[in-house]
C-alpha cells in the first residue's frame, strides 16, 4: 500500500508546521542559551549535567547545553570551533594550555566581575592566581589535585612489603620495587611502573633539586646533568627489577584504563589524586594514595597542589554575563558542590569544602586526606608551562623509550632531552 | 557613445537584439539541462565547498604561521625550508610511512588475489564467503578494530599466548619498537576485502575457453596462471596497486588508536597522517601541517605517475 497525500492535507500540514516552528523561535527569543564543553568521563558528565539542570531550574529562561569528549579528542575540538568562531561559551581549561589560549584573545578577562558576579572570596589565593595569566584572571578553579602514586595495597600485602610512606625516598623505593618483584605474587606483576617517561614526576623530582621544568619566562629550567641523572635513575629501577621493563611501560597511554596499575602489571603506578575515584572503580583490589618519594630523607616541596582543571568563559560569548554566573554557581551553590564531590579535585572555595567534607564516601576522603596531607613535601605552584609544553611533554617519553629500549646512553639522553626542548620553546 | 542613443524609439537595439538572442540561447540551454545541474548540484556543493576550497586555502596556509587563534601570518617558503632542512621528525615519519606501503601493499594484493582464486573456484555458497572475507574491510578502519589488536598483540595477548603453546615467549608486539610497525603491516594485509572483491570481477572476466585450451595443450596449472590468468589480469592488478598504494600513504586510525596518538613507542607507529595531525592539533601549528600535507600530496602524485608511466610496459588492455 502507498501513502498518498493529497495537495491538500499537504499544505494544511506544511502550514501548521511553519507556525509550530514559529512558536519554537519566538519561545526561544527569550532564553539565553549556553553551551558548555569539558573533558572527562560519563560519571563527571553526570554531575555536571546535574548541576545544569539545578541551574536552570533557579533560572528558568536559560538553557544549557553540555558536551563531552575525552581529553585526546578534546584540544583538537576547542581549537576548532575556536578557530571557527563557533566556540562554546563555557570552557573547560587545563593548567597547561591556559596561557595560550589567554594570550592569543580565546578567553574573556573575569576580573571586572569580581565580587559582585563571581564571589571568590573564600579561595585559597594561590589558586585563584593559577587561574591567571598576564594579570588578568581566565580560569575559575574547579578544584586542587596534587600528583600522586597510586598503590595496590593487595598487592602489597600479598608479598609480604610494607607500603612506603611520607619518608621514602627513591633509593628505598627501588628496593621495595625490586622486593615485590621477586616475590612473584602475580604473573607478570612489577613493582613499580617506570616513571622516566612521566612529566609531573620529573617536574616533582626537579623541584626537590630546587630546579623546576620551566622559568617563569617559559625557558627550560634544568640541566643536561639532571636530566642525565634522572634516566640514569630509572635505568638502574629497570636493572633491578624494581620497574616494569619498557614495552610494558609503553602500553601505557597516559590514562586511566592503561595505566600499569590498572592493567595489574605493577603494584604501585603514577596518576593524579582526583583520579583516585576512577582508579579505585577500576580496579578490585583495594588502593592507596601516597606522595612522590623524596630524592633524600630532608628534600621538600617538590609536590604543590594544582587547579585540576579551571572553567574559563569564550571571548567571543555572546552571553558573558550570564556563562559567569553560571561558573558562579558552579563553584559556590552548596547544592552543586554536593553534586559535584571531589570528581574534579577538592572545592577551592572554603565553604563548599566544608559541605562535600561531610558527606564524602571512602574515596573521596582518601583524596581529600592525600591533598591536605602533604605537609612539607607541597611547595608553590610553578608558573603556567609556556606554548610547546605539550611537546616538550611528549619529547620525555620518546626519549626515556629511547633509554628504555638500550637505544640512548643515560648521559646521551639528558643531552639530547635539553637541546630538544630547548629548541622546542624556542618555536613556541 | 552606444548604438542604442542612435536608434530610433520603438526599434530594437543591436545590443539588445543580440542580447534577446543571447538570452534565449542561454534560456533554452538551461531549460534543457537544468535537471541535469540540478542533480549535479550536491556533488558540485561538495566538491567546490569541501574539497577545492579547503585544499587551496590549506594551499594559502602552507605558506603562512597560522595558530588558529590568531590570523594567519605569511612567512613565504619557511615552513617548506624547515621540513626540508631542520624536522628529523619529518624523517622519521616518511621512513614509518614508507616501510608500512613497501610492505602492506604487496601482501595484501598478493593475499587478496590468492583468496579471489579460491573463490572463483565457483564455491557452493560463495556469496556468504565473499561478505565474511569483505567484512575487515568494512570494520577495519574502524577503532573497534584498533582496540582489537592492541588485545591480540599485547604482551598477555592472544598471540603470544598461542605463541606459548609451542614454548615461544614472544614480546609485547604493538609496544616494542623492533615490530610496533608490522602489526599495523599485519593489520593492513588482513582487511583485504576491497581488492579482493575487484580481484575477483576481474578474475570473471577471464574467458574459461583459454584454460581449457591450454589444459589440452598440457599446460600445467602453475603455467596456467602464468601464462593466462596474470597477463589477463594486470589492468586490475594495476588499478587496486594504485589505489592501495594511495590509501597506504594516508593510513591513520590504526596508529592513532594504538600508539594513543603519540606515535610511540619512539616514533616507531609515527605516520606521516599522525606527525601531521600532532603538529596540527597538538602543537597548534596548521600552516606547518599544511604544508606537510602539501608535501604528501606531491608524493603520492610521483608514486602516481611513476605507476603510470611503468604501466605500459607491464599491462595488457588487449582482449
Amino acid at each position: 500500500m502507498t501513502l498518498r497525500v493529497s495537495r491538500r492535507n499537504f499544505v494544511a500540514g506544511g502550514a501548521a508546521l511553519l507556525s509550530l516552528s514559529a512558536l519554537g523561535t519566538s519561545a526561544l527569543a527569550q532564553e539565553t542559551r549556553l553551551r558548555l564543553l569539558w573533558w572527562g568521563s560519563q560519571p563527571r558528565a553526570d554531575r555536571t549535567n546535574k548541576v545544569s539542570q539545578l541551574y536552570q531550574t533557579k533560572n528558568p529562561g536559560t538553557s544549557i547545553t553540555g558536551e563531552f569528549l575525552g581529553w585526546g579528542d578534546y584540544w583538537p575540538r576547542l581549537a576548532t570551533q575556536v578557530a571557527g568562531r563557533n566556540a562554546p561559551d563555557v570552557i573547560q581549561m587545563d593548567y597547561r594550555y591556559i596561557v595560550q589560549y589567554a594570550r592569543r584573545g580565546a578567553l574573556a578577562p573575569l576580573e571586572s566581575y569580581m565580587p559582585a558576579k563571581l564571589n571568590l572570596d573564600d579561595f585559597d589565593k594561590a589558586q585563584i592566581e593559577g587561574g591567571s595569566v598576564d594579570g588578568h584572571l581566565y580560569g575559575v578553579s574547579l578544584g586542587a589535585n596534587s600528583a600522586a602514586t597510586v598503590l595496590n595495597t593487595t598487592a602489597f600485602k600479598e608479598a609480604g612489603v610494607d607500603l612506603p610512606t611520607q619518608a621514602t625516598t627513591w633509593e628505598e623505593f627501588a628496593r621495595i620495587g625490586a622486593e615485590i618483584t621477586k616475590a612473584g605474587k602475580r604473573k607478570g606483576m612489577f613493582g613499580i611502573a617506570d616513571g622516566s617517561g612521566s612529566e609531573p614526576l620529573f617536574e616533582n623530582w626537579l623541584r626537590q633539586r630546587g630546579k623546576a621544568l620551566y622559568t617563569a619566562d617559559g625557558k627550560i629550567g634544568f640541566g643536561v646533568e639532571d636530566a642525565s641523572e634522572w634516566y640514569d635513575m630509572w635505568a638502574k629501577f629497570r636493572e633491578a627489577g624494581a620497574c616494569v621493563p619498557a614495552d610494558i611501560q609503553a602500553l601505557d597511554k597516559n590514562d586511566i584504563e592503561t595505566n600499569t596499575v590498572s592493567l595489574g602489571k605493577s603494584a604501585a603506578g603514577f596518576a593524579h589524586s582526583n583520579q583516585f575515584v576512577a582508579y579505585q572503580a577500576m580496579n578490585k583490589d583495594k588502593l592507596a594514595l601516597t606522595n612522590y618519594m623524596r630524592i633524600k630523607p630532608d628534600s621538600k616541596g617538590g609536590h604543590y597542589r594544582k587547579p585540576s582543571m579551571f572553567f574559563s568563559v569564550s571571548a567571543q560569548s555572546k552571553a558573558v554575563d550570564k556563562a559567569v554566573d553560571y561558573v558562579n554557581f558552579f563553584v559556590k551553590n552548596p547544592e552543586a558542590a554536593l553534586l559535584l564531590d571531589v570528581e574534579r579535585g577538592i572545592p577551592e572555595s572554603a565553604a563548599m569544602r566544608e559541605v562535600v567534607a561531610t558527606k564524602l564516601d571512602e574515596n573521596g576522603k582518601v583524596a581529600l586526606a592525600y591533598v591536605s596531607g602533604l605537609g612539607d613535601l607541597a611547595g608553590k605552584l610553578p608558573p603556567p608551562p609556556p606554548a610547546g609544553a605539550g611537546e616538550a611533554d611528549l619529547m620525555l617519553r620518546n626519549i626515556a623509550e629511547q633509554v628504555g629500549f638500550g637505544q640512548l646512553s643515560t648521559s646521551d639522553g639528558g643531552k639530547q632531552l635539553v637541546t630538544e626542548i630547548t629548541q622546542i620553546l624556542a618555536r613556541g | 557613445m552606444s548604438n542604442a542613443m542612435r536608434t530610433p524609439a520603438g526599434a530594437i537595439s543591436v545590443e539588445r537584439y543580440q542580447g534577446a538572442v543571447a538570452e534565449g540561447r542561454f534560456r533554452r540551454l538551461w531549460n534543457a539541462n537544468a535537471p541535469g545541474y540540478l542533480f549535479l548540484l550536491p556533488w558540485l556543493v561538495g566538491f567546490f565547498g569541501l574539497t577545492l576550497g579547503p585544499a587551496l586555502i590549506s594551499l594559502y596556509l602552507s605558506f603562512t604561521d597560522y595558530d588558529m587563534l590568531q590570523s594567519p601570518r605569511w612567512v613565504g617558503m619557511a615552513n617548506y625550508v624547515r621540513i626540508a632542512t631542520a624536522d628529523p621528525k619529518f624523517s622519521a615519519a616518511m621512513d614509518v610511512t614508507l616501510t608500512y606501503v613497501v610492505f602492506s601493499v604487496p601482501f595484501k594484493l598478493t593475499f587478496a588475489l590468492l583468496v579471489a582464486m579460491a573463490l572463483n573456484r565457483g564455491l557452493r555458497g560463495l556469496t556468504v564467503y565473499r561478505a565474511i572475507f569483505y567484512l575487515p574491510s568494512l570494520l577495519g578502519g574502524s577503532v573497534a578494530i584498533a582496540v582489537l589488536w592492541r588485545q591480540l598483540f599485547a604482551s598477555d595477548g592472544l598471540v603470544n599466548a598461542a605463541l606459548s603453546q609451542f614454548g615461544i615467549e614472544g614480546p609485547s608486539w604493538i609496544s616494542h619498537p623492533n615490530y610496533s610497525i608490522y602489526t599495523l603491516v599485519a593489520l593492513s594485509v588482513w582487511q583485504f576485502g576491497s581488492p579482493m572483491i575487484i580481484f575477483l570481477a576481474g578474475l570473471r572476466q577471464i574467458p574459461q575457453d583459454m584454460y581449457e585450451a591450454a589444459s589440452l595443450d598440457g599446460a600445467s596449472k602453475f603455467r596456467q596462471f602464468y601464462k593466462i590468468t596474470l597477463p589477463l589480469l594486470t589492468p586490475v592488478i594495476f588499478f587496486n596497486a594504485v589505489v592501495q598504494t594511495i590509501e597506504a600513504f594516508k593510513a591513520f586510525t590504526p596508529a592513532f588508536i594504538i600508539s594513543g596518538g603519540t606515535g610511540g613507542p619512539i616514533n616507531s607507529t609515527l605516520f606521516y597522517t599522525l606527525y601531521l595531525y600532532q603538529e596540527a592539533f597538538g602543537n597548534f601549528r596548521m600552516g606547518y601541517a599544511s604544508a606537510l600535507a602539501w608535501i604528501l600530496v606531491v608524493i603520492i602524485a610521483i608514486f602516481t605517475a611513476f605507476s603510470f608511466l611503468t604501466s605500459r610496459y607491464w599491462v595488457h588492455y588487449d582482449d
